[in-house]
């Protein structure tokens, strides 16, 4: 399975990155969401996106938004991975069309939980 | 965030370092000591906007900015850490910080993009809360403070 990891944060990338892989998924990382939908343009369709909300150049909710009006597009899962914890944020992102939302600081536990509920543990990591 | 507590600041903070910076529990607490200035100080913040705008504030001195840029980016210990990196690493711990404190005053608006200042913090507001913590014996003040009307701007 392929993610992309959308966050301004390198160390953040790094980190969700480093996650992911350990549960098998391949990843590419984009700095913005600009450049996450040069790389969906460029590589196809992800199983997975991690979107970070502040973010300079395109925020992750306009991502979530420009996803969502491409057809090609709508097999993605997309998973907000962000500090804006506050319910009307939530709401917001869920309503353009995320699927998930997880709220930083993260366990890997935590990660590994979301994916469980998204269908998107290999099996031998459902749990 | 006003209505946040040092308790608040300290449980954010360890909940923080424990998931992403040290991988256990146990590493950051409150200072033990009077506080006192920090030396060769590295500021990071963020502001919330709303009605009123608030910015969260992490300062500490540059050597203990360095190895939390060398533990967040997973360098090693012959690898350089760049000014780059210590406001990557700077700016998304004030930015985790932030965003928790903020979930905790609903209505307080968006967060902005972290700033990362190699000196002295430039604040224009009144101090809210200050919290002195220990990571590694190396310290780390957290602050917030009101910026008035302003939002968020400079």
């Amino acid at each position: 399975m392929r993610a992309l990891v959308i966050d301004d944060s390198r160390a953040m990338r790094r980190i969700v990155a480093g996650l992911l892989e350990d549960l098998g998924f391949a990843t590419t990382q984009a700095g913005d969401g600009r450049a996450a939908l040069d790389a969906l343009d460029r590589d196809g369709v992800y199983d997975l996106a991690c979107i970070d909300w502040n973010m300079p150049v395109m925020d992750g909710l306009s991502f979530v938004h420009a996803v969502r009006e491409r057809r090609e597009w709508r097999g993605m899962t997309l998973m907000m991975v962000t500090t804006e914890s506050e319910h009307d944020q939530i709401v917001r992102a869920l309503a353009a069309g995320a699927h998930e939302y997880l709220i930083k600081p993260f366990t890997p536990d935590a990660v590994r939980a979301k994916l469980d509920l998204l269908g998107l543990l290999p099996r031998e990591e459902t749990s | 965030m006003s209505t946040t507590t040092p308790d608040d600041v300290l449980l954010v903070a360890q909940d923080l370092f424990a998931a992403m910076v040290d991988g256990e529990p146990g590493t950051l607490e409150r200072w033990p000591g009077p506080p006192a200035d920090l030396a060769d100080p590295v500021n990071a913040w963020v502001d919330a906007g709303g009605a009123q705008g608030v910015r969260t504030v992490l300062a500490t001195d540059r050597t203990t900015a360095v190895a939390l840029a060398r533990s967040l980016l997973a360098l090693g210990p012959d690898e350089p850490v760049e000014a780059a990196d210590i406001r990557d690493v700077l700016g998304e711990l004030v930015n985790v910080v932030s965003g928790n404190l903020k979930g905790m005053t609903p209505g307080t608006g968006l967060l902005g993009l972290p700033v990362v200042v190699l000196g002295p913090p430039a604040v224009d507001g009144a101090l809210l809360r200050e919290s002195h913590l220990r990571w590694r014996g190396s310290r780390l003040v957290i602050s917030t403070w009101n910026l008035g009307t302003r939002g968020t701007t400079r």
